[in-house]
């Protein structure tokens, strides 16, 4: 399946801003089951510099100033995303694979293979996600040792899936993960956040993925231009088989509609923009514009 | 071990009350003097007997004098739980190493050095110890030192760490032992150097008899090899970068800079444009190739580490990224400062090199480590309990020192924390001979010493900094807390020619004064305020000093007159509503206003209050200080500490008395920089900002006392409180005979260009200072200071002060005072100007998109 990502961030500010230092999580990267053409980058006003690189775990980064006095900033990225394939059976009952025991005796066995050393690093507190009793006592019912790792995932996806409202009114980005898991309430990335501590609480490698989700209209609606959204899910790693995503927003297994930006240990690693801006006032606004647009084979 | 040795001090010092008992060993553990059970060693004993030969009394005065010199060079620590800096405090006695014992242990750093540069590349390139299971990868990725912005860092990789320390003490067997490495900015060698140069201040006659190794070689390499890192390939710009005055080593980053002849800068005084570094100053961006860096890696850029850091430069690390700037040590190197890589420190030397270091290590167990776990749960009484990764708030905790119920708390917290707790078990370090009420006395010490690349090899520094325990309590010697250092000296066979370090500084100094106009703006705005505080606080003094008088010895004063005495306090400091309220008891019992007036720190326009900020302008200029004027800000500083007692004690006999001294500092302090400072842009803007302040202050006390007409007999009062409080009576008296009339009173402060305090006087000079400033694209028009400054010089120039002194119906002289008043306006205008002009104004910089979760995981 071909799309084309159009993702354009704008700022209002206040005030004028007489510079800003950057760092933009907003390319697309390439995976397993992903090839992307290469991002392309338009910011307005024009940076006095910018500069792509690979950071730390494996994500396109882009990195720009700008001197110029301004009060709107709009970042527009547009990639051609190519998706095939996927590790696992969406449908499925995931009744494969490595059991829950086996994935925590292979984690810490002695002799273990450079993915696997590397996948550890998922099972650290990290600077969102610190991972606590009450996420282990919410998760635990869905692990059992003779379990196979996948299925038991797919059961807490599902569990987050009917047991939290969805509800952007509740939470901001910095709502913390006591609090989404005390009133059950949340959107994407706290979702995929709960998931994740839970995971990390029980001993299981998981990361966090930012990108999209194609969303398609009712039956015989136009689709509208804009009306997609920057998404969140996570993936779990079992040793020897890799890394598997789960969506447990929307209680699936993403294949063939989520496109993936980049990943880290929790949001703050990958967040679209940070830095810092000079001047701008008190208050600024943000508004976001995501379209997945279908591709046609030609 | 020595008991035998242990004669009875009261004994020896019957003999004669001057003569310096025998230093004896009275502690189990190994002694630097004592190597070998009860015999002195060699080279000890000639360093002993010459400083027992001074006797107890010349060698106190030389001690006394030793700290006289630490304190007037500001050498200065901050312990973390305390507000105030405090004095290093130097020992008399050096600890002396023999060149065998010394080549060992370079030879052993040397070693240590090479290989955590090799570590540090590995941990932010390849990961081969990671890949290869030499560590396992928590090691690396539990560590908030870790910066994964970081990663694959060209800087790291090409560059490598330009300096490291090693503290390292004597086990009781003998041994030398590493307990733990600095890689990211290490402090201390600065502090090295200036005990050096201290010793040989004060005892010159022992360097004549003992070949000691000179430090200067090390910190030639450092310059060589921070020109190396030029990014352009020309001579670099170099500035040092240090989180400021309220940093604990502060000191040292002043003393270093002004040393190697580099620029002192903080993280507003840089910044980032076109993809390059740049300084901010007086004559506009000046581009820097080379940062020595003593801010924290964390701290360094916003942008990309934590995000509310004021002290770091948005956008660095995408510079060094492109290789257009060199930051010395590579922002990242804090990660290998870890406990946890003391425990598999010799592994990876066996996996990079295939050899073990020579020098061990302090044995370390990681809770994380399941047999580690399992020791340290059943050993804790014996261990030292320390933190892996060190922050603000974490501790080390002694074991031995806990009762039973705590060690069950602590191994709680230990099985709750297992990644980020390592143990040690505690060594004794070793002894050496330290002065201490009129003895020597055994004190256990830890030596830091430091390597520093060179050409492409390492060089490390012939001694070090000995932190030395102020108790035979071995535990307790941590330099944050013990403050007393050593010179460390290295002995060798081969005469090296003696060096004072001293007068290359002062080189150095002469140096930078000279470059002055590529000062950064924030020096210049300190210097500015500097004399405007200096002259504040003095004029509040003299005010002060004279209403005292006048209040206490005036026979006839009306209450009218006292009043107007008062107020004028008020007024001139600018302290509302104080005596304004007309507040009856208030002004009969005036003595707690003005105790406030000079003692409350916390309310602006105090005394106390102008001092301070005085103080803290002398700290950010510190490294354009002379050493004098250095001396006079520290005698401000002391006697600003005793000001509430003398003030208590004198309250109720001339309390004037007690603010003598602190005018006459001042005075010295105007002196020094009038006589003594270079005559640059520095010097300019504290002249500009003395003279602005004196206008000013002299503006607010003409109105304060003349407005309002007095009763005749208060008349003369008032107006020689005027004369006196601008230092103008004896001149007057002389000029002016017994007359006393308001109008020649203002002809001598106002109009008489020979008088230095008349306002004519003061504006003339600050139109020649302002004249003398740079300005870009000067055309033929005025420039909005100077209009101003001459506007306001003539309106003083023509005005008529006859006329001024007619008073109005309600018997105020309501025109002198409506010209005051404009002309304040105009100074305060004048001051805007040159501020939006000349400093820097760093917009404060917020996050793009704000958060809250902890960053430092």
């Amino acid at each position: 399946m071909k799309y084309r990502i159009r993702h354009i961030t704008h700022y209002d500010y206040d005030q004028v801003v007489n510079a800003c230092y950057n760092r933009a999580h907003l390319l697309p990267r390439e995976t397993a089951f992903q090839s992307t053409s290469v991002p392309q980058v338009i910011i307005f006003p024009i940076p006095s510099t910018g500069s792509r690189r690979v950071d730390y775990f494996g994500n396109r980064e882009y990195h720009f100033a700008i001197h110029e006095p301004h009060k709107e900033l709009s970042i527009e990225v547009i990639t051609d995303v190519n998706l095939s394939g996927t590790r696992i059976d969406p449908v499925g009952q995931l009744q494969y694979g490595n059991t829950c025991q086996q994935v925590k005796e292979l984690l810490n066995s002695q002799y273990l293979d450079v993915e696997t050393l590397y996948a550890r690093e998922f099972l650290l507190d990290s600077p969102m996600i610190k991972s606590t009793d009450n996420l282990l006592a919410y998760a635990e019912e869905c692990f059992s040792d003779s379990k196979p790792l996948l299925s038991a995932v797919r059961d807490l996806t599902n569990k987050i899936y009917t047991t939290f409202e969805y509800d952007p009114s509740f939470t901001t980005i910095m709502t913390p993960l006591d609090e989404v898991l005390k009133y059950k309430r949340g959107v994407c990335q706290d979702f995929a956040h709960l998931a994740i501590g839970c995971l990390r609480a029980l001993g299981y490698p998981a990361r966090y993925i930012s990108g999209y989700l194609e969303t398609l209209p009712p039956p015989g609606e136009k689709k509208l231009v804009g009306v997609d959204a920057s998404h969140a899910w996570f993936s779990v790693y079992s040793p020897g088989e890799g890394w598997f995503e789960f969506d447990p927003t929307n209680d699936t297994i993403p294949v063939g509609q989520h496109i993936v930006t980049a990943w880290g240990r929790d949001y703050s690693d990958v967040s679209p923009l940070r830095g810092v801006i000079l001047g701008g006032g008190v208050s600024q606004s943000l508004s976001v514009s995501v379209d997945v647009a279908r591709l046609t084979e030609s | 071990m020595s008991q035998q040795q242990n004669q009875s001090q009261e004994g020896s010092q019957t003999s004669d009350s001057n003569e310096i008992p025998i230093y004896t060993l009275y502690k189990e553990g190994y002694d630097e003097v004592y190597q070998v059970e009860g015999q002195l060693t060699g080279y000890w004993e000639g360093l002993l007997q010459n400083l027992s030969s001074l006797g107890i009394e010349n060698l106190s005065q030389r001690y006394n004098k030793a700290q006289r010199i630490l304190r007037n060079d500001g050498v200065t620590y901050k312990p973390y739980d305390e507000s105030k800096n405090r004095s290093w405090k130097l020992d008399p006695v050096p600890l002396v190493l023999d060149s065998q014992t010394w080549e060992s242990i370079e030879s052993g750093l040397l070693q240590r050095a090479e290989l955590f540069d090799v570590l540090l590349k590995d941990i932010y390139g390849r990961q081969e110890l990671i890949r290869q299971g030499v560590i396992p990868p928590e090691a690396v990725f539990s560590n908030p030192g870790f910066l994964r912005p970081c990663f694959g860092s060209v800087a790291i990789a090409e560059q490598g760490l330009l300096l490291c320390a090693v503290d390292m003490l004597r086990t009781p067997d003998h041994h030398v032992t590493i307990i733990g490495d600095r890689t990211q900015s290490p402090s201390g060698a600065g502090n090295a150097l200036e005990n050096r140069t201290v010793i040989n201040r004060v005892f010159p006659s022992l360097f004549r008899d003992t070949q000691v190794r000179r430090l200067t070689v090390f910190f030639q390499s450092m310059r060589h090899r921070l020109n190396q890192l030029s990014p352009t390939g020309e001579l670099p710009n170099i500035v040092v970068l240090t989180p400021g005055s309220r940093s604990e080593s502060y000191f040292e980053h002043a003393y270093l800079a002004n040393y190697l002849g580099y620029s002192l800068v903080q993280g507003r005084d840089l910044t980032v444009r076109n993809g390059r570094v740049w300084t901010k100053s007086l004559g506009g961006l000046t581009r820097v190739d080379v940062i020595l860096r003593r801010v924290d890696d964390f701290f360094c850029d916003p942008a990309e580490l934590k995000s509310d850091s004021y002290l770091g430069v948005p956008g660095l690390l995408e510079v060094v990224r492109s290789k257009k700037v060199a930051v010395a040590n590579p922002i990242g190197s804090a990660a290998l400062e870890s406990a946890v890589y003391l425990k598999y420190i010799d592994n990876i030397s066996q996996f990079f090199t295939g050899k073990t270091l020579s020098l061990p290590t302090a044995k370390t167990y990681w809770a994380y480590d399941k047999q580690d776990m399992e020791f340290i749960l059943d050993n804790i009484h014996r261990l030292v309990i320390k933190p892996s990764f060190k922050s603000r708030d974490t501790y080390s905790v002694l074991g031995h020192r806990l009762k039973s119920k705590q060690l069950d708390e602590l191994r709680k917290k230990i099985l709750a924390n297992p990644l980020r707790i390592v143990a040690q078990e505690f060594i004794t370090p070793g002894f050496s001979p330290t002065w201490e009420d009129n003895q020597l006395v055994p004190r256990p010490s830890v030596l830091r010493s430091f390597a520093v690349v060179g050409d492409s090899f390492y060089t490390v520094m012939p001694g070090g900094l000995t932190c030395t325990g102020q108790s035979d309590d071995a535990s307790i010697i941590n330099h944050h807390i013990a403050g007393l250092s050593k010179d460390t000296w290295v002995l060798t066979e081969e005469p090296e020619q003696q060096f004072s370090p001293a007068s290359d500084k002062h080189d150095v100094a002469h140096l930078i004064q000279e470059q002055l106009p590529t000062l950064p703006s924030r020096v210049v705005e300190n210097m500015f305020w500097l004399g405007r505080y200096a002259v504040r606080a003095e004029f509040a003094l003299r005010l002060l000093r004279t209403v005292f008088l006048q209040l206490n010895h005036s026979q006839q004063f009306s209450e009218e007159g006292k009043k107007t005495l008062l107020i004028a306090v008020t007024k001139v400091t600018e302290t509302f509503p104080g005596f304004t309220q007309s507040d009856s008891v208030l002004l009969s019992n005036p003595e707690t206003e003005l105790m406030s007036v000079i003692l409350d720190e916390k309310r602006a326009g105090s005394l106390m209050y102008s001092l301070n900020e005085l103080l803290e302008c002398a700290e950010e200029v510190k490294p354009l200080m002379s050493a004098d004027t250095q001396r006079v800000v520290n005698d401000i500083r002391d006697e600003v500490k005793v000001l509430g007692n003398a003030l208590k004690y004198d309250f109720a006999s001339a309390p004037e008395e007690a603010l003598d001294p602190l005018v006459t500092s001042l005075l010295t302090f105007s002196g020094l920089v009038h006589e003594s400072m270079i005559r640059g842009y520095g010097w300019r803007f504290i002249e500009i900002g003395r003279n602005l302040e004196r206008s000013y202050q002299t503006m607010l006390l003409i109105r304060a006392l003349i407005t309002p007409v007095q009763k005749e007999f208060d008349k003369d009062i008032i107006l020689e409180t005027l004369l006196l409080t601008l230092e103008a009576l004896i001149t007057y008296r002389r000029r002016f005979r017994a007359r006393t009339d308001v109008v020649s009173g203002l002809v001598l402060t106002i109009m008489d260009d020979s008088n230095p305090r008349s306002l004519h006087y003061l504006l003339q000079e600050l139109q020649k200072h302002i004249e003398k400033l740079p300005v870009p694209n000067a055309g033929p028009l005025l420039t909005p200071e100077r209009r101003t400054i001459i506007g306001l010089l003539h309106k003083i120039q023509l005005s008529d002060l006859h006329g001024l002194c007619v008073p109005n119906k309600e018997n105020q002289r309501n025109k002198l005072d409506e010209l005051m008043e404009q002309s304040q306006d105009l100074i305060n205008e004048l001051s805007g100007l040159l501020s939006d002009r000349y400093f820097d104004h760093m917009e404060s910089y917020q996050q793009i998109q704000k958060k809250q979760w902890e960053e430092e995981l």
